[in-house]
């Protein structure tokens, strides 16, 4: 009898365990990549010696592999419920740009706005969901924790230095990923079943596809900008 | 205070409060000589207020870098808390007590403010809370300290004296006043607390950022209904009174020249206020009701198209502001003038010069303001017709300025001065006003306020009038007028140092201003420049102008103890007129009982009959046959 229950309890954590898969793929981009414009730093001593080249736009950054960067990739809708990580999101601002440009977190996340720069900027969140702030932070390592508790993307940029922005796109799930430096995106541990995957960018706007997550294993998917 | 048994009513109209109780006696009074201490005591609160504020301002403004020492900052009020509380818990005087509690409240706030971090970070004042603070010390200054001092405290106490009337024409109405006055500051304090804190849009409230700003703006805008509709209820009652209460043989051109200045004054809150009341209405409908009166079609804010229903004009909020802001600045200047006015006279001991020429220099200087308004909006984008119009007048109404200024002056010539502490105050008055008048002159020309407009120099310009200017004579007039109200004089001692003191620190504060308004340094900088190559020649000032800042505030520690240390240990008055003054206040005993005079005073002669040749002492009152 012992035996029995213990092989049916196992068989049950078994059966949770694996039933979640990893979504995987790239963004690629096809054609010439846009030239960006220079931002142009010079109202700010501070900006301007903090980079010793000229620093672009990154409204279309395009990588060596042809691939595109800050690609917000997400299941899209609701999938189950999820309590908010504690864990911090670090939204920072260094030599008078945003990092990351694009910032994926979830509702109820805590993230921290830092200031990594010897100079005022101050934060303004363009969110119609969530409440929008506008917060100064004078001092180098001023830190602001906030936190969003409804879903949207939206941009949020310093009303000092007009060349910053930067987006936030606030999730109610764990599944989502911004592509990297390779074009690349991997979100893992999403429970087996068919679902919506969508891809956000804020000059090309957003592409879906279908995927099915198998109850073990990866899904491949991928996103072809601009067209 | 000495309590003087209510006296036989010698004139109708006068009321039966002798057997009021505390609360009708001093809370809910009807008599206009309390409610002008009540005026008085809430605005000089309010202007301690408003100057912390500043004195926050001026670290960051000096330091921008470095942690506020919050706790000193509060420990000044704190200290003058305690010792008032001390002293009011020892004595029993409730007065004193409560101003000392209100001290308290007032270190209270600096404390928990510059304790939070989220509103000072490592104790640096956030760009936002500097916003904030700037538009607060505006309102107020202005509104809730000067304007209420000068009109709604010397006015109200001084006025039906002068004028021989047994109390203000409308004594219900005057204590609705200052009970409008008093929710207004309520209102205004309480912005401080709302989410976003108090408002941050300038004491000018301009569109399109008023409209969309934080909680505190629309607190703010309810203030204001408050404290303008206090005004207005004012200025009738004074109006009313100086035209039907005088004295027999009080004609207009008998007046003490402070009464004609009051009355000139009231005439610009009467018909100045209505638009910025209006304004201020539809500012708030803009923002709690949907409708765009201020707001433009397609405007976009931070990237995205605002979605209102548009078709406002912001400009058309500074029109109906600077339409009253600008008869406000005579509002702010005038009672100081009719104090100085006053003080001259009695301490050279020669009637004024060119009484005419001040009376009818202050009417044509109240018609004026209302058509010089738009100088504040040259950088508008104002076509050169309507611009020249503007100069014009404002070079215009720089000559009625003048000749009242002139007529202070020469009034000096000649006269056998005695420089008591009002003295002093009174003289230092008149460089200072003429600092402030003349540094406006390129304010009001166009081609030279293309430079000036939003720099230093427009705030150091204004507080040359209204700091050593209005508030200078506003302290000539407490320390005038304290022997009829108290029966005690105040220390000269401690005066002339509240006075030397606050002279040269008042300049240290001041001239530097223009200085780094010149090399284009602009105003509203939370961090005071640092941040602009123009302004790096001249940052060093903005130290020198905050120690300048705090040695005031250490200089007014002379003054406080002096005002409610003398109302018990003062030198006893040895007559009802201690300073040998002609104007029918000196003619009623100390302090002036309900219905003021003890006979229906009647009026002989003019205001300033001082060392008449043919009369036996150097003065002779009004009443005087």
């Amino acid at each position: 009898m012992k035996k029995l229950f213990r092989a049916v309890c196992l068989t049950i954590i078994s059966a949770g365990m694996v039933t979640a898969g990893d979504v995987t793929g790239k963004v690629s981009f096809s054609g010439a990549a846009p030239e960006m414009a220079r931002l142009r730093m010079d109202a700010d001593r501070f900006c301007r010696a903090a980079h010793k080249s000229p620093v672009t736009s990154e409204e279309v950054v395009v990588n060596k592999n042809g691939t595109l960067k800050n690609v917000l990739v997400y299941i899209k809708g609701s999938v189950g419920k999820h309590s908010a990580p504690k864990e911090k999101a670090l939204f920072d601002q260094q030599g008078c740009v945003y990092i990351p440009h694009v910032l994926g977190v979830q509702t109820g996340q805590p993230v921290e706005i830092r200031n990594s720069d010897n100079t005022l900027h101050n934060v303004h969140t363009l969110s119609e969901k969530n409440p929008a702030f506008n917060a100064g932070q004078p001092i180098k390592g001023h830190k602001l924790t906030k936190t969003f508790e409804k879903v949207e993307t939206f941009k949020v940029k310093c009303d000092v230095h007009s060349w910053m922005g930067a987006y936030i796109g606030v999730f109610d799930h764990p599944y989502f990923a911004v592509s990297d430096d390779n074009g690349s995106f991997t979100l893992k541990n999403v429970p087996a079943g068919e679902y919506t995957l969508e891809a956000w960018h804020e000059k090309y706007g957003t592409k879906t596809l279908k995927i099915t997550v198998p109850a073990t294993g990866k899904t491949t998917a991928e996103f072809k900008y601009p067209n | 205070m000495q309590h003087v048994a209510a006296a036989t009513p010698a004139a109708a109209g006068a009321h039966h409060e002798e057997h009021a109780g505390f609360w009708r006696t001093y809370v809910f009074s009807l008599d206009h000589k309390v409610i002008g201490i009540q005026y008085m005591m809430t605005a000089l609160l309010f202007l301690f207020l408003g100057f912390t504020l500043m004195m926050l301002m001026r670290w960051q403004i000096a330091y921008p870098t470095r942690g506020i020492p919050g706790e000193w900052f509060a420990l000044l009020p704190a200290v003058i808390g305690l010792a008032a509380v001390a002293v009011g818990a020892y004595s029993k005087r409730r007065l004193t007590l409560l101003v000392g509690l209100l001290f308290g409240g007032i270190a209270w706030l600096v404390w928990w403010m510059v304790s939070d971090e989220t509103l000072f970070p490592e104790g640096i004042m956030l760009p936002e809370l500097y916003n904030s603070f700037g538009a607060m010390h505006g309102t107020i200054m202005i509104f809730l300290g000067v304007v209420p001092l000068a009109v709604g405290g010397f006015g109200n106490y001084v006025v039906p004296l002068q004028v021989g009337a047994p109390d203000m024409a409308f004594p219900k109405l005057n204590m609705m006043s200052y009970w409008s006055y008093f929710a207004g500051g309520v209102v205004m304090l309480t912005s401080f607390f709302v989410p976003g804190g108090a408002a941050n849009s300038g004491w000018t409230s301009y569109p399109p950022l008023a409209d969309i700003a934080t909680t505190g703006q629309t607190v703010w805008l309810f203030g204001m209904v408050f404290l303008i509709t206090s005004s207005l209820l004012g200025s009738v009652n004074f109006i009313v009174t100086i035209v039907q209460l005088r004295a027999k043989g009080l004609t207009f051109m008998r007046l003490p020249f402070f009464v004609w200045a009051q009355f000139v004054t009231s005439f610009l809150l009467l018909l100045a206020f209505p638009p910025l009341e209006g304004a201020a209405i539809l500012q708030l409908m803009d923002r709690l009701a949907g409708t765009s009166f201020f707001l433009p079609s397609g405007l976009v804010i931070s990237g995205q198209v605002l979605d209102v229903a548009g078709g406002g004009s912001p400009l058309l909020w500074q029109h109906l502001f600077w339409f009253l802001a600008h008869p406000e600045v005579y509002v702010l200047i005038l009672p100081a003038m009719g104090i100085v006015a006053e003080i001259i006279a009695n301490n050279t001991r020669k009637p004024l010069w060119g009484y005419r020429s001040l009376v009818y220099a202050s009417i044509f200087l109240g018609f004026m303001s209302f058509i010089v308004w738009a100088h504040h909006m040259f950088m508008t984008g104002m076509g050169t017709v309507i611009s020249t119009f503007f100069q014009t007048t404002t070079m215009i109404i720089s000559i009625p300025s003048v000749i009242i200024l002139s007529a202070l002056i020469i009034s000096l010539w000649g006269g056998s001065i005695r420089y008591t502490v009002p003295m002093l105050f009174a003289i230092a008055f008149l460089p200072m006003f003429g600092i402030g008048g003349l540094t406006g002159l390129p304010l009001g020309l166009a081609p030279t306020d293309i430079h000036l407009h939003d720099t230093y120099y427009v705030i150091g310009h204004f507080h040359y009038v209204v700091a050593p200017g209005t508030i200078f004579a506003l302290f000539a007039g407490i320390y005038y007028w304290y022997p009829k109200v108290t029966g005690r004089m105040m220390s000269e001692a401690l005066g002339k140092v509240h006075f030397w003191g606050s002279l040269i620190c008042m300049n240290g504060i001041f001239f530097p201003m223009l200085i780094q308004g010149l090399a284009g340094v602009s105003r509203r900088l939370y961090d005071g420049g640092t941040q602009y190559a123009h302004a790096q020649n001249v940052l060093q000032w903005n130290e020198v102008m905050s120690i300048s800042a705090w040695a005031l505030a250490l200089f007014q520690i002379p003054f406080i103890l002096n005002f409610f240390w003398s109302m018990k240990k003062g030198k006893q008055v040895e007559s009802d007129n201690p300073w040998g003054a002609t104007t029918l206040e000196w003619q009623t005993p100390t302090p002036p009982p309900h219905g003021n005079f003890t006979s229906i005073p009647e009026v002989y002669r003019g205001p300033y009959e001082y060392s008449a040749p043919d009369a036996a002492k150097d003065y002779t009152p009004q009443n005087v046959p």
